[in-house]
């Protein structure tokens, strides 16, 4: 009986090792298909800046057919923080998402997906790293300390 | 009682920090320790000492190496594919870009020292955890992460209940983001705000615990001063949120948990927090630990969590998608 507990305790580890490391606010594998990878870009055509994670909301056309995607980013209290707000994106802004698809997959009303990473066409990242973000320190984070 | 609790909540943050001027002197209008304000618990520095460390105290050289090891898997995180590639089928895609995270820039100073872990005993800086009990108790967290029936399966974090790891606490340990709080003090009360998910916990000075079978979120709180240091003992703790698991951290409290928690303001900007745990159910032995709160700047967002919780809806297809396959 102990070495069948001690098996179900260390499936639970590795169960929980395993969750946690794809864990935010929410479980991503619960949400997204890790066998669903998008590359889209498109204009952005709303921005919600809501909690637990905002959302961008691109327009995409291809082939003739236009297509909305709910790209779904972090919370908005971290990005203020990083310096990101409502004016890093705005509706009209041409954007690359790269990121995996909801598992539901029924686009209705839209299509939704984890925005991965988000850049501008040219390359440039849309969300710049600050200090608090494994960036270089440079002694403008006051977060810096001692 | 609730009247005197409201305008102290309203008129606390107005009166702070006008009286002595130096810290361990200063004084709430009322006459308690100020320690208001708005706090900070990030750092790299985590509950559990890791491997590649001995001991508690660590170098400045050996803490720039943590910097670096962190700075290096941020970049690993946001730059896994060249200019115009696409992410592939089945990659652990880790969630998300670093940008979306606050967890931290460094490891924790306190008396001038890095440190290597939050837990100061156990000395290994590993909890002492009884391995059966948490064998036992893995079928719930198991569920919570792979039964989607209906919402109230899924963990409290994705509900928008309470946030995840032990970020609300006690006790307060740091998280991936959001790793903020506010305390508002009032005549026999003392509020922590914990940004995420916007839970409000409300120690009562010098009174009793509640009845046992009352068991809140975050549990019952309970405060007393000693000196300038405000001792905080909490038990009856919400039997759902036995398992408190994050990245930085994974612990189990059991109901009978008895937590204390000391809050000392050292200077201007900064609390020592301490804490032990007695949970002799699931841990053989207390642990203890600490870590400073620093003050952060600007205030807390508010974190209104079910308005924009699109993420329920969406496990819960994603759920029914796969069940149609």
């Amino acid at each position: 009986m102990k070495n069948i507990l001690k098996i179900i305790a260390i499936n639970f580890t590795l169960l929980l090792g395993m969750s946690t490391y794809i864990n935010a606010h929410h479980a991503f594998t619960a949400e997204f298909d890790p066998n669903a990878p998008i590359n889209i870009t498109g204009k952005v055509v709303k921005v919600e800046w809501i909690n637990p994670h905002a959302w961008v909301h691109v327009e995409v056309k291809d082939m003739g057919k236009t297509t909305v995607w709910m790209v779904e980013g972090g919370t908005p209290n971290t990005l203020i923080r990083n310096g990101i707000n409502k004016k890093t994106i705005t509706p009209g802004t041409v954007i690359v998402v790269r990121g995996y698809q909801s598992k539901g997959k029924l686009c209705l009303p839209r299509c939704i997906a984890n925005g991965r990473d988000i850049t501008f066409p040219d390359g440039r990242k849309v969300f710049m790293g600050s200090s608090g973000t494994g960036a270089p320190r440079d002694g403008s984070d006051p977060r810096e300390r001692r | 009682m609730k009247k005197f609790l409201f305008i102290g909540l309203i008129v606390a943050p107005l009166m702070s920090g006008l009286n002595a001027e130096e810290w361990g002197n200063t004084k709430t209008w009322f006459g308690d320790p100020d320690l208001q304000g708005t706090w900070t618990n990030a750092s790299l520095t985590n509950l559990e000492r890791p491997d590649y460390y001995d001991t508690l105290i660590v170098s400045e050289e050996e803490a720039r190496a943590t910097l670096r090891m962190s700075e290096e898997f941020s970049e690993e995180v946001d730059n896994p594919y060249k200019d115009g590639e696409s992410p592939q089928a089945g990659d652990n895609v880790g969630g998300y870009n670093v940008a979306w995270m606050d967890p931290g820039t460094d490891l924790f100073k306190l008396d001038g020292k890095y440190r290597s872990s939050i837990l100061t005993y156990p000395e290994d800086g590993k909890l002492p955890r009884r391995y059966i009990r948490w064998g036992l108790e893995a079928y719930g967290m198991y569920r919570m992460f792979t039964v989607a029936d209906h919402p109230e399966e899924r963990s409290l974090g994705e509900r928008c209940l309470v946030g995840f790891g032990s970020s609300g606490g006690p006790p307060m340990l740091n998280v991936l983001y959001n790793n903020n709080y506010q305390i508002v003090q009032s005549p026999g009360y003392v509020m922590i705000l914990v940004e995420m998910n916007h839970d409000a916990r409300i120690i009562r000075l010098e009174s009793n615990h509640n009845p046992d079978n009352m068991q809140p979120w975050l549990g019952d709180s309970v405060g007393t001063w000693e000196g300038n240091t405000l001792v905080v003992k909490t038990k009856n703790h919400h039997p759902q949120q036995k398992f408190r698991a994050g990245i930085r951290h994974q612990i189990l409290i059991m109901e009978g948990a008895e937590i204390t928690e000391r809050f000392t303001r050292t200077d201007e900007n900064e609390i020592l927090y301490q804490f032990e745990v007695d949970d002799d159910k699931a841990y053989k032995d207390l642990w203890r630990g600490e870590m400073p709160l620093r003050s952060a700047d600007g205030e807390i967002y508010e974190y209104a969590c079910h308005e924009g919780n699109y993420a329920m809806a969406n496990i819960l297809a994603g759920a029914r998608a796969e069940e149609r396959k």
